[in-house]
């Protein structure tokens, strides 16, 4: 599975790179997080609960930052297993300033899926990715605004 | 054959037990003390196992045991070989690398089993599967079939070397001479797609070992109950005796029940034993795709030589086989493939190769078709590729090359799954596609019908295919026929049922012969205590090899009644006469003994037996054919295609058949309709679809889509022709694979001929409206 | 093991008190605690129709319901429309049209049909196939269902 896409902060580029370090604004922002720790700079463990049509499952993975050019790009390598299967993905993320304290995230990235979610999910995944996705940076714009846009 | 019964659609006996709910399936078999199993199976389709940890598992409550392949020691091996080496092939490579019970040290397949649990329930069971740590090395996964022929840097079974599982090359005449003499040759490569049976009830096995006895029982939803009692016996080391199989009614085989799974059949036996109670395991949706076997997925490069008239001079036919990550189950359905591909045809120089590979996948096994339906869609495809190159009518061409009634016996020079040279015996291909051409009214069609609905901007296309069908092969099959002393009589064979009508077809037989009232003959399948003989309900064999054995069992037990009746009423043989349930002297019936009570004299408590004579009246008998009946027949079809959705409506169907000898005409319909159901679900709905790493992404009815009822024609108009085969006494040829051999090319041909100014050609199997938009975006393109 | 519920249903006309789990699916209890093995599995997503049961007088995939959620209902099954002596008439049309092979997906077929008969006696081609495209049949290509139907409304008119 690939995917692509982008959002626009209302933030400057050092404020949402860092967000996206902080483990607690990630962990509100992904739906079904139910788990978040940190344990290194560059290293997540997380669990995260899933439903993708009729599978729905926990999944315990970890989550690596690599290449990180802060506040410029990063690429996220993630793993995890659950009872539905398993997931293996990585992304690449771009943060562009666009002034005005703005920043363009860009990200593209690809997934293997494997297991119940596969074998009975794949048809729904796309979907459910966007939608994901799309809550993400929703919770995230709203934690912005609460974090930097008030202070 | 004549009779009150014989060739008439007689209703079935077996009905009302299955429509009241009062018939046992195997889910339905509960034994006191049972336990269920369920396999915990593997995620990834290649991975290196490096540690399964169920120490958490052990501690659910309601949890008995879990086993690994460790925990089985010298017990877990590989499955013996289902179907023998191609060795009867010269120059042959076959490298046997059978099935294995569950996954030890690699994982080969998405779906293989890891574990067995054992719980109180089924639900527990599973709940288990959150406990088991599974810790795996992950491998790239073998999937494309072109690309692992040659490709040594992932491989499915690292001690070989090669992903090649078979080599098999055959050819009568010569292809290269034939292709020197052609005006015009076509090459093209072509896939057939991937399909499962997917019966409507998924598989499942009880077995009880009684440890006094020192016996086991199996239920298993199998077609090969003789084939399960070997390997369960082979493989705990016990006398035949020992284990007892009882095949209950099954929703459905198809094919893929033939198979030893080895999971079920090897491993929950040896449990049973170790544990002392009982154990249930049935399959679930999710797990009949995964992980019981499936087929079709064959890329063909072929390639059709011929005269400028249309005469074919030769066809070269190279293709990849997809045989899953194991073979266990030999050559059967590429060789169906290699022998079914020119089989109607007048082909004198035919080249074949069967390039048989391994991948990731599960095994792949028969399913309704086994092998044909790919021969006959490339060799139909390539007929119509041929017709477009030549400017000539794809049923002329048809037409031209059929062969005739009397080249028949036609030896064909390829060796076919039964490891003999094919023989056509029978048929009359010519008179199949005239008929079927009448039934359409296919001149009517090409002159008035399609010209007026292309004036109109409609899509509407024909296609019209021929297809054999090879049936009833070896190696024998029997029945044990018994006169009880209450009258009721009594047939016992080792052929199991899963819906074909068995009870009430081979009942005929024995009723006509005995003149008794077909109710009161009693057909026992299944069940090796009853019959412990014979090899499996497969390749379409019941009706001839079962039929005739039962016509043979019917002879002597005839011949044992005479001779019993005969000194019983004091008169010559020739006297005596089968009146509706008694014998009779002619022209006396007065004179009359009720069969039940001349079954009790002829097996006498005291006196003298003369030698020779057998007690009761029961006769036991087999036939084994010296080569498969082939059946055969045309189909045609008209769509209409919408042109913005690419959705198909069928006009018409039509289906012309010839299966010999019919002995239910209301069963023989039925096994055609289901058949092409089934063709319909290759043509456009079903696909199973394996992703880069070998993930099946259709293990659900939500993706793998069959027919529903709106989906179908409303009628399947069918004709028949009788040619008897002249291999058995009653002339009959099997027929239960037919119906959904056709559909697939006759779409393909339909569609194209509807879009013909698009000059589409269809190389794929599985037209999906999706695919053939596809196909219409790249014409309009270019 | 959860907490067991108690469950009290009238199943064919007969009231029955269990206690469940409640994630006991509907068709394993009439299954394997009432046993009532008419009703079959294919599938457990609701998809092919093998399960289909009256809840309430309504056709309804009993693998999609908790044995729970029939607590205080009523259900029927294969069972309640008749006996190998003694076949529905919708059932004694099934035979005499040979409509079934397998049989697996037959219960679930007439008890999708048996309320459809109710509400249109006369139903025309399409009206039927339609009724029966929540059921799945592989053995069969559906043409003598759907002549089984028409032969039994036909009768069945003809009774009243």
């Amino acid at each position: 599975m690939k995917v692509e896409g982008e959002h626009t902060f209302k933030a400057p580029r050092e404020v949402v790179y860092e967000m996206f370090n902080d483990p607690d604004a990630l962990g509100k922002a992904v739906p079904g997080m139910q788990k978040m720790i940190k344990i290194d700079e560059s290293h997540y463990e997380a669990v995260l609960g899933i439903r993708v049509g009729p599978v729905s499952a926990n999944f315990s993975g970890n989550l690596t930052l690599t290449d990180e050019v802060p506040p410029e790009s990063v690429t996220l390598i993630i793993e995890g297993k659950g009872g539905a299967g398993f997931v293996k993905g990585v992304g690449y993320v771009k943060f562009e300033d666009l002034g005005n304290e703005t920043t363009l995230l860009k990200y593209t990235g690809e997934a293997n899926i494997g297991g119940t979610l596969a074998s009975v999910g794949q048809r729904m995944i796309d979907s459910v990715a966007k939608s994901m996705f799309k809550t993400v940076f929703e919770k995230l714009d709203k934690i912005l605004e609460e974090r930097w846009q008030k202070s | 054959m004549t009779g009150k019964y014989f060739g008439k659609p007689v209703k079935r006996l077996e009905d009302k037990f299955l429509l009241t709910g009062n018939a046992k399936f195997i889910d339905d078999i509960q034994l006191p003390g049972m336990l269920h199993a369920a396999f915990l199976r593997s995620d990834y389709a290649h991975a290196k196992i490096i540690k399964i940890d169920y120490s958490e598992a052990l501690k659910r409550p309601g949890v008995v045991a879990v086993y690994t392949a460790e925990d089985f020691g010298d017990f877990w091996k590989p499955g013996p070989l289902q179907v023998p080496p191609p060795t009867a092939i010269p120059g042959s490579k076959f490298n046997a690398r059978t099935l294995v019970p569950i996954a030890k040290d690699k994982i080969r397949f998405s779906g293989e089993p890891l574990a067995v649990v054992i719980a109180e329930s089924r639900y527990i069971a599973e709940d288990a599967f959150d406990d088991i740590i599974v810790d795996v090395e992950p491998l790239p996964a073998v999937v494309d079939l072109e690309k692992a022929w040659e490709d040594t840097s992932v491989l499915v079974h690292d001690d070989l070397g090669t992903n090649l599982a078979a080599l098999v090359t055959q050819e009568s005449g010569s292809y290269e001479e034939a292709k020197k003499q052609a005006d015009v040759v076509v090459s093209k490569r072509m896939l057939i797609e991937h399909v499962a049976a997917a019966a409507m009830e998924n598989r499942g096995f009880v077995v009880n070992w009684d440890e006094r006895n020192q016996e086991l029982t199996v239920w298993a939803g199998t077609q090969s109950p003789l084939t399960i009692r070997g390997s369960i016996s082979r493989a705990l080391g016990l006398a035949e005796s020992q284990v007892h199989v009882i095949t209950p009614y099954i929703g459905g085989g198809f094919g893929p029940k033939v198979m030893s799974s080895q999971a079920d059949d090897v491993l929950l036996p040896w449990i049973s034993k170790q544990l002392k109670r009982p154990i249930k395991w049935i399959e679930d949706r999710r797990e009949n795709f995964l992980a019981t076997t499936s087929e079709r997925d064959q890329v063909h490069h072929c390639e059709i030589a011929l005269k400028k008239d249309g005469t074919i001079l030769g066809f070269k036919d190279v293709f990849y086989h997809n045989t899953g990550a194991y073979d266990s189950y030999g050559m059967t359905v590429p060789l169906n493939t290699q022998t079914h591909t020119v089989s109607n045809y007048r082909v004198p120089n035919f080249y074949t190769q069967i390039r048989m590979v391994f991948t990731n996948q599960m095994v792949v096994t028969p399913v309704r078709g086994a092998g044909r339906s790919e021969g006959i869609h490339a060799m139909e495809r390539m007929i119509d590729f041929a017709a477009h190159e030549l400017g000539m009518d794809p049923v002329e061409l048809r037409l031209k090359n059929l062969l005739k009634p009397e080249e028949f016996p036609l030896k064909t020079g390829i060796i076919g799954q039964d490891f003999v040279e094919g023989v056509l015996d029978s048929g009359d291909y010519l008179g199949n596609m005239k008929m079927c051409l009448d039934m359409v009214e296919y001149d009517k069609f090409r002159k008035e019908i399609q010209p007026k609905a292309r004036k109109e901007g409609k899509r509407l296309g024909i296609g019209v295919v021929a297809f054999t069908e090879g049936t009833a092969v070896g190696p024998y099959e029997g029945v044990k026929l018994t006169v009880s002393t209450n009258g009721k009589v009594t047939l016992a064979t080792g052929y199991s049922s899963q819906g074909q009508g068995h009870f009430t077809v081979f009942a005929q037989i024995v009723a006509d012969a005995l003149n008794v009232k077909v109710e009161d003959v009693k057909v026992i399948t299944g069940d090796t205590l009853h019959f412990a003989w014979g090899a499996g309900t497969f390749a379409s064999r019941g009706a001839t090899l079962v039929g005739t054995a039962t016509h043979l069992a019917s002879q002597k037990v005839r011949a044992k009644i005479f001779a019993t009746a005969s000194k019983a009423l004091g008169v010559p043989e020739d006297q005596v006469d089968l009146c509706e349930g008694s014998v009779c002297v002619i022209g006396k019936p007065e004179s009359s003994i009720p069969l039940g009570t001349l079954a009790s004299m002829a097996n006498p408590m005291r006196g003298v037996v003369e030698p020779g004579v057998e007690p009761g009246l029961e006769a036991t008998a087999y036939y084994g054919p010296p080569h498969g009946a082939t059946g055969s027949g045309a189909c045609a079809v008209i769509l209409d295609i919408d042109p913005d959705t690419c959705k198909p409506t069928i006009e018409r169907f039509v289906l012309v058949h010839d299966c010999g000898t019919v002995i239910n005409p209301l069963l023989l319909e039925g096994q055609l309709q289901g058949g092409v159901s089934m063709g319909i679900g290759n043509a456009f709905y079903e696909k199973m679809v394996y992703d880069e790493n070998g993930q099946m992404v259709t293990a659900s009815f939500m993706d793998y889509l069959m027919p529903l009822a709106s989906d179908m024609p409303k009628k399947i108009e069918m004709g028949h022709l009788h040619t008897p085969s002249p291999l058995n006494p009653l002339g009959i040829k099997g027929v239960g694979e037919a119906g959904a051999l056709p559909p697939p090319p006759a779409f393909a041909q339909a569609f194209e001929d509807a879009f013909y100014d698009k000059k589409l050609e269809l190389l794929e199997s599985n037209l999906s409206p999706s695919v053939i938009f596809s196909y219409l975006k790249k014409a309009e393109g270019e | 093991m959860s907490k067991l519920f108690p469950v009290t249903v009238t199943v064919n006309g007969k009231v029955y008190e269990r206690q469940v789990e409640p994630r006991l699916l509907l068709s394993d209890f009439l299954r394997h605690d009432l046993g009532l093995l008419g009703t079959h599995v294919g599938c457990e997503h609701g998809i092919c129709g093998a399960c289909t049961i009256l809840f309430d007088g309504e056709a309804v995939r009993s693998c999609l319901i908790f044995a729970v959620q029939a607590n205080g209902h009523e259900i029927n099954t294969v069972e309640s429309l008749g006996t190998p002596e003694n076949l529905h008439p919708l059932q004694q049309s099934f035979t005499d049209k040979h409509a079934l092979q397998c049989g697996f997906c037959t219960p679930g077929f007439l008890m999708t049909l048996v309320p459809f008969l109710e509400e249109n006696p006369k139903p025309t081609e399409d009206e039927i196939r339609e009724a029966i495209d929540g059921n799945i049949c592989r053995c069969t290509g559906y043409e003598k269902i759907v002549e089984a139907v028409q032969d039994a409304a036909e009768k069945m008119t003809q009774k009243k």
